[in-house]
């Protein structure tokens, strides 16, 4: 039965990467392939992998789900073996067909959003390759199979984001993804090193089985590191926001839904080194804690309408490495999947209201979106309603849960207390958003082309619609977590989480009705530009640094260096030293007799007195 | 460059007419890099060596000043604003519009420290000062009171605590004469 | 090196001219293909259809949440009230009565 399970399995993550490859094989084979070509290969391909994954999926609820298969030896040599092998379980096997769902739909929906690019064939080449590398990424049972789907997931996300690399703003927001990404991968190759130099094993299973001592908070950190880069959490945050330049359609799959979550899986997929590790879970639990007050502060006085939601993406990954520090992986893990759903809605139709208003993204200048674009409203609301955690929605089962499950344990008050800010201020942003683009009269231009009519764009969001309403029911039922979340606790805690949503509700609904009276426009206030500024961390990191590191470059590297080597060490040197030698040598030799005559007599004395000395 | 070198000196070796070290060094590049005709000229004293100098980098008078003469070699090159690229104009026409720069434009000494995507000057509603302040205070806020946080856990229990002895009835300072009521935790 | 990748760029051109036929020129237009015709100052054509189902979605969803709530309060309220000991009978418990011998 096991080995049943064990080649059905490897079969169907086989057969998901080589369905992936085949359109990108396709387009390096055939140079000049019809415009769409590539598109509708891509999508035959995603939708077979899904179902392929949900087969999988199916087998692993009625078989044992834990299973490490080794496909074939990499390298093995008598200190170090390192084999090609996957990992199925909970999280490998149910990440899979959420992916690969999610991007199916936002592939489709590209088609309309992309529609007028000329490059087409290469973005969609783009979006597979990262999804390969994705389904590497979480099967991968060695560090190195890990390592191969990170970094290819960040050249992905470096070359999408800047996508429209005519624009200096697209190329300034890749390379900011670069580096802070570089960054945490400094960390994750710490780690690995670490594991292979002290474990001799880079197999992740094995590593579990070693001794632990108090010398594994070091990797644990470097690791840590890695997830603060990859999940933008705080310090290392400010790519995230940026990565808006990019496509609508690759923010809502790369910067929302699956790329920037492989920093909480990594941790996930950690967690046994660190369950008994106090430390670590308090470094993760108050990382989380700031990064989702923090990008929820932010995103309060946001006017660009993918920042909002960036930020919030920001906020609930914040929400995610809460749950790690609270020993919870899998509802971390849970959050992962349900927050995939509500989180690509919520982008494809604010990519869908940028795209009808002719790129306008500011959503002061939106507005009346309710008349316009109903269905695409319905989604819009839908989605937010989830993010905001309302009763039996997606949201609602992972993120109360978190919730939850961390005011019913011995925890950093101070934690609990941003965690449940940043929740209510979630409300005050989602209504933000809904009053601002829903709601009211249409601000937009006169100009304006609604495409709601096309079916293309409409049939991806109600597919994920209607997965953000009952896919989180659906997986709480047949996720069995191996590790008990909380089941009883006092009704106040049980609903603290409701009513902290709720406060936010009400005082975002009193602020929104005192938008709609004339008041005297003031100057904004001191918190106001904290917020708005992005509480003054990239103005302040983003100048700073490169202009530490560039005038040192050009004072210490390029200008003294320089001058020492050429000036005081190198041929100038050489030519001081050697100068006063050859002038006074030639000084003396004037073509005159009488120096000659002097010196030959000079040195035969000096020599018949040395011979005279030596003699006797 | 290092292949223009490499060719010009593998050139020198198969021609064979000059053996040695002279040809070896031919082909080399200089290691100071710039000619003399590309590096900055010396450094003006004179009012009329000023005005030359500042018509030779496309400068007015007014606006030309030099770096000091302090020996770091600037020479006469102007010295410019410390000003970025991203704090330019974006509607203007300019000639380069990526770097939003003019043909023929003075560069300025660290023109590479203030291309778009490096070092941003631009002037921000809120003075450096108390930006710097403003978010240090946050952080060091945050890690100050995660610090409290850890001292003073957050714990809501279910039930009230239970202790021995009829609830530490002794230690609390319960008179020892008299018989204390049987607390009861649990009843069977 | 260069004088293979010449030659390479003869063949290309030369098959080039032999594909003939017209030369299709990719053009980039704002409006048409999917895209609906550039309105000014209209009022939105929604159709029926657009009406119903974004009225059928939000009805999905309340009817999913309010159906939960019907049969599941317990996921918001608080699962079961904390256990009294003192209320569960004999007969839960499966304690014999104490007369039974």
């Amino acid at each position: 039965m096991k080995l049943f399970y064990a080649c059905s399995a490897s079969t169907c993550v086989v057969l998901i990467l080589l369905l992936l490859l085949y359109p990108v094989i396709l387009s390096f084979i055939r140079s000049k392939s019809p415009k769409f070509e590539i598109y509708y290969h891509s999508v035959i391909a995603l939708g077979l992998s899904f179902y392929i994954s949900m087969m999988l999926l199916l087998l692993s609820l009625i078989l044992p789900i834990n299973m490490t298969v080794t496909i074939l030896p990499w390298t093995n040599t008598d200190v170090f073996d390192m084999d090609i092998s996957l990992q199925f379980d909970l999280y490998s096997v149910m990440f899979m067909p959420v992916a690969l769902y999610v991007t199916w739909q936002i592939l489709e929906f590209a088609y309309t959003y992309m529609h007028a690019d000329p490059q087409i064939n290469r973005f969609f080449k783009y979006l597979l390759i990262f999804m390969t590398a994705m389904i590497i990424f979480v099967t991968a049972n060695n560090l190195l199979q890990l390592f191969i789907g990170w970094e290819i997931m960040g050249i992905m996300s470096f070359l999408l984001i800047g996508w429209w690399h005519g624009r200096a703003d697209a190329n300034i927001a890749a390379l900011q993804a670069m580096i802070y990404n570089r960054v945490g991968d400094i960390g994750l190759i710490y780690a690995m090193a670490w594991f292979a130099i002290i474990h001799n094993s880079w197999d992740i299973q094995h590593i579990f089985q070693l001794p632990q001592n108090e010398k594994i908070n070091l990797p644990l950190i470097a690791l840590i590191i890695a997830a603060t880069g990859k999940s933008a959490q705080f310090s290392l945050h400010p790519w995230l926001p940026s990565a808006m330049e990019g496509p609508t359609p690759v923010s809502a799959l790369l910067h929302s839904s699956t790329m920037v979550v492989a920093g909480i899986f990594l941790l996930v997929r950690m967690n046994p080194l660190m369950e008994f590790n106090p430390t670590i879970l308090t470094i993760c639990l108050c990382l989380g804690a700031l990064t989702t007050f923090f990008s929820a502060l932010c995103a309060l006085t946001q006017n660009d309408i993918k920042k909002i939601v960036a930020f919030s993406t920001s906020s609930q990954l914040g929400l995610m490495m809460v749950a790690i520090g609270l020993n919870q992986p899998d509802l971390a893990f849970l959050h992962i999947c349900t927050h995939a759903f509500f989180k690509a809605l919520l982008f494809l139709c604010s990519g869908s209201f940028i795209h009808s208003l002719n790129g306008e993204q500011d959503i002061r200048k939106m507005g009346g979106m309710l008349y316009l674009m109903p269905i695409t409203s319905s989604c819009f609301t839908l989605s937010i309603l989830s993010l905001m955690g309302v009763p039996f929605m997606t949201g609602f089962f992972s993120k109360d849960t978190i919730l939850e499950a961390m005011s019913a344990s011995y925890v950093n008050i101070w934690a609990i207390t941003l965690t449940l800010m940043a929740t209510s201020f979630t409300a005050v942003y989602s209504l933000r958003l809904i009053f601002f683009v829903l709601m009211g009269r249409p601000r937009t231009k006169p100009v304006s082309t609604m495409n709601e009519h096309d079916p293309y764009a409409i049939k991806p969001l109600v597919r994920l619609a209607v997965a953000s309403i009952i896919t989180g029911c659906l997986l709480v039922h047949y996720m069995v977590p191996p590790k008990m979340p909380v089941i009883t606790m006092p009704p106040i805690l049980k609903l603290a989480a409701l009513i902290v949503s709720l406060i936010g509700f009400v005082i975002a609904l009193g602020l929104a009705f005192m938008a709609n009276k004339q008041l005297k426009p003031k100057p904004p206030s001191g918190p106001h530009h904290f917020s708005n500024m992005l509480g003054f961390f990239p103005t302040i990191i983003h100048r700073f640094i490169p202009k530490i590191i560039l005038t040192m470059a050009q004072k210490i590297a390029s200008k003294m260096i320089d001058q020492t080597w050429l000036k005081k060490t190198g041929p100038k040197a050489a030519s001081n030293i050697n100068k006063p030698l050859a002038t006074t040598t030639s000084n003396v030799q004037r073509g005159m007799i009488k120096p000659y005559i002097t010196l030959f007599l000079l040195t035969l004395t000096i020599a018949g007195i040395l011979v005279y000395f030596t003699i006797f | 460059m290092a292949g223009v070198g490499f060719r010009r000196w593998a050139q020198a070796l198969s021609k064979g007419r000059r053996p040695g070290v002279s040809a070896l060094l031919a082909g080399c590049r200089a290691a100071s890099g710039i000619s003399k005709d590309t590096l900055p000229g010396p450094y003006p004293r004179t009012p009329e060596e000023r005005a030359a100098a500042a018509k030779k980098y496309n400068l007015r008078v007014e606006d030309y000043e030099p770096y000091p003469d302090d020996g770091e070699g600037c020479g006469d090159y102007p010295k410019l604003p410390d000003i970025s690229q991203q704090e330019r104009d974006p509607w203007y026409q300019w000639d380069h519009p990526d770097l939003r720069r003019n043909w023929g434009e003075p560069m300025h000494w660290d023109f590479d420290m203030f291309i778009r995507n490096r070092v941003d000057t631009s002037p921000s509603p809120v003075p450096w000062s108390s930006m710097c302040k403003q978010l240090f205070g946050f952080i060091g806020f945050m890690l100050f009171m995660f610090y409290v946080g850890e001292k003073f856990k957050f714990y809501l229990p279910v039930a009230p605590k239970q202790y021995p002895y009829n609830n530490l009835y002794l230690e609390k300072g319960g008179d020892p004469e008299k018989q204390p009521e049987e607390v009861k935790n649990f009843e069977i | 090196m260069s004088s293979f990748g010449r030659a390479l760029g003869i063949i290309r051109t030369g098959t080039q001219l032999f594909r003939g036929g017209p030369q299709r020129i990719t053009t980039r237009k704002a409006s048409g293909g999917l895209h609906d015709e550039l309105q000014y100052r209209q009022p939105p054509q929604i159709t029926k259809s657009q009406k119903f189902k974004s009225e059928f979605l939000g009805g999905l969803m309340w009817f999913w949440i309010l159906w939960h709530f019907w049969h599941n309060p317990d996921a918001v309220l608080g699962h079961f009230p904390w256990p009294n000991a003192s209320e569960w009978t004999d007969e839960e418990l499966g304690i014999p009565p104490d007369d039974e011998e």
